[in-house]
């Protein structure tokens, strides 16, 4: 099926779930809201035609700096293996309590990666058997990916460099 | 007939846990997994990573476009073109820039050579896990010789950053050509020989046949990719499904094996050898002339002789050294078939030469959770060889 043809479906089978849809560079994807995305992610893998049986990735993304409302997304990759079609799943996630249920009862695949998805970002996955800390040690504090999280480098007893510290120790990068 | 159904596991008390890595030599970096025995048999395995996170996530959210190419040479650093290509197919994507049919061709050459390479080393470690030592020093050999072709064309043993922002570094040398020429010649005998040494080898099958297997819908629920998901009985390889950089211009074929088990990845990865260095060998007949790089001077410099003679090459050139590449707004993800499977960024851009966000689809990250689903109801012996038989790299797991 083209990009087109799996919205058009999506529409007519979830008519209330799919908040707006867009074809970037012809790939299909689908803005969905947190509390209807277990519903939706259900009818993409289970009807015939779309068939969507392999989760690829999720991501999250902090919009901070664009200022949008709402301040997260949680993005989902699939594909169909028989139908060799993709779509992607874009969730918008608010800023206060931020949560977004699981999808690893569907996909297994998605354990890992939503567990990153908390570990990185800090929002909370519903429904996830392990919400803890998965590449950052058990103990960190705050969540690295976020845009108010400030790049820092470590305190060395001895260097040659010059002293990068202060110029890093910004939120915004020097570039911008 | 696993461990499990044969009523092996019948005590629920009497287990013991048992620590292995992070500095066990067969994680094949820093990668730690806590063991439940029950006498020799695995009951659970908890994985634990992190060891080597290094924020190169974060880290690219601070440097610009161009900048970022040298750090995905570091994820996978066993396949370090792999990631360079699926950094700049994203990234190319938002520009909206064409490439040149010859870059195309050279990308395609860089990647089925290093693809190669990363397999000679995970069937070198592989096997030497498992116990046999000559392949070891076999596929150090030949792999020597491909990294002598990286250093020929980059300038750089492994992390070569060649496949830049709208085409290549370089254009191909007459050196590398025949470097290339003579190696496509001399490997297909070299893989025979590993087969000799493995193939039939009884110890080889009774170690591997049979042992960690994941059946066709578990691999795909599991998220699995590349070699492992095809050695599940699923024919599923990007270069085929949604072809990049015109493989679609090449005749190859998938390998795909039934039984999941590790013989059957040892299988699979043995013939993509074969299928790269068939790869390599069309593209070398059929190498076009032309642009190394895209003519798009907002993208790619401008060749060094012009420099002297154009006022407007000048001005690019200074403006894409000291600003970068403006990318504009939009977010988009490519993936290609990399040596270990699915890899791909996702990039999210702000209309900035910096990028928003980067996210790396890392194979091996994804595959951890299904392997150690592979190691409930096998030996602790077997262990060390499912891990072998994923092909992990931890660069890209921790990133």
């Amino acid at each position: 099926m083209t990009s087109e043809e799996i919205v058009e479906k999506l529409k007519a089978g979830l008519a209330g779930a799919i908040q707006d849809s867009d074809f970037p560079q012809g790939d299909a994807v689908i803005f969905v809201a947190p509390k209807s995305l277990h519903l939706v992610a259900e009818f993409l893998k289970n009807d015939p035609d779309l068939k969507f049986d392999y989760l690829s990735d999720v991501r999250g993304v902090d919009y901070l700096l664009e200022e949008r409302e709402p301040r997260f997304e949680s993005v989902y990759q699939l594909y169909s293996i028989d139908h060799q079609h993709s779509i992607r799943v874009r969730v918008g996630i608010d800023e206060d309590n931020p949560s977004v249920p699981t999808v690893s009862d569907l996909w297994k695949g998605a354990l890992y990666p939503e567990q990153e998805l908390f570990d990185m970002f800090g929002i909370h996955v519903e429904g996830h058997p392990t919400m803890e800390r998965l590449i950052m040690p058990k103990d960190w504090e705050g969540y690295p990916l976020r845009k108010d999280y400030p790049l820092t480098t470590e305190t060395v007893a001895f260097s040659h460099n010059r002293d990068f510290k202060s110029e890093l120790i910004k939120s915004k990068p020097p570039t911008r | 007939m696993s461990v499990t159904e044969q009523g092996l596991l019948q005590r629920d008390k009497d287990t013991m846990t048992l620590n292995m890595g992070p500095q066990h030599p067969s994680t094949h970096g820093v990668f730690r997994i806590i063991l439940e025995m029950d006498g020799e048999v695995v009951k659970t395995a908890e994985p634990e990573i992190g060891y080597l996170h290094t924020g190169i996530e974060k880290t690219s959210e601070n440097k610009r476009y161009v900048h970022v190419i040298p750090m995905t040479d570091r994820l996978d650093y066993l396949n370090p073109p792999g990631n360079n290509l699926a950094f700049c197919l994203s990234t190319e994507k938002l520009l909206g820039v064409e490439i040149p049919t010859r870059a195309n061709v050279l990308r395609v050459i860089m990647c089925e050579l290093s693809r190669i390479a990363s397999h000679l080393v995970w069937l070198g470690t592989h096997a030497l896990d498992i116990g046999a030592m000559t392949v070891f020093l076999y596929c150090w050999r030949e792999r020597e010789m491909v990294l002598d072709l990286n250093e020929e064309i980059s300038g750089v043993r492994m992390m070569t950053s060649y496949i830049r922002i709208g085409g290549v570094a370089k254009d191909a040398t007459r050196p590398w050509l025949d470097g290339i020429r003579n190696f496509i010649d001399y490997f297909p005998e070299k893989v025979d020989e590993y087969e000799r040494l493995l193939t039939k080898n009884p110890i080889w099958l009774d170690r591997t046949q049979g042992v960690g297997a994941l059946s066709r819908e578990e691999a795909i629920n599991w998220s699995l990719s590349g070699p492992a998901l095809r050695a599940s009985g699923v024919n599923w390889d990007i270069r085929k499904s949604q072809p990049y950089s015109g493989y679609e211009n090449y005749d190859f074929e998938v390998p795909v094996q039934n039984n999941g088990d590790i013989f059957d990845r040892y299988r699979v990865r043995v013939e993509e050898m074969r299928q790269s260095r068939a790869i390599i060998k069309q593209a070398l007949e059929n190498l076009p002339g032309g642009d190394f790089k895209a003519p798009d001077n907002k993208v790619s410099l401008p060749p060094r002789e012009t420099l002297h003679t154009s006022m407007e090459a000048l001005i690019h050139h200074f403006k894409l050294v000291s600003e970068g590449i403006s990318v504009p707004v939009g977010e988009t993800y490519v993936p290609i078939e990399g040596a270990r499977g699915e890899v791909g960024f996702y990039i999210v851009s702000d209309g900035t030469n910096v990028p928003a966000r980067v996210k790396l689809r890392a194979p091996s990250f994804m595959a951890i959770p299904g392997m150690c689903k592979m190691m409930e109801g096998c030996y602790i012996a077997d262990v060390v060889g499912i891990i072998g038989s994923i092909d992990i790299v931890m660069g890209e797991v921790d990133r």
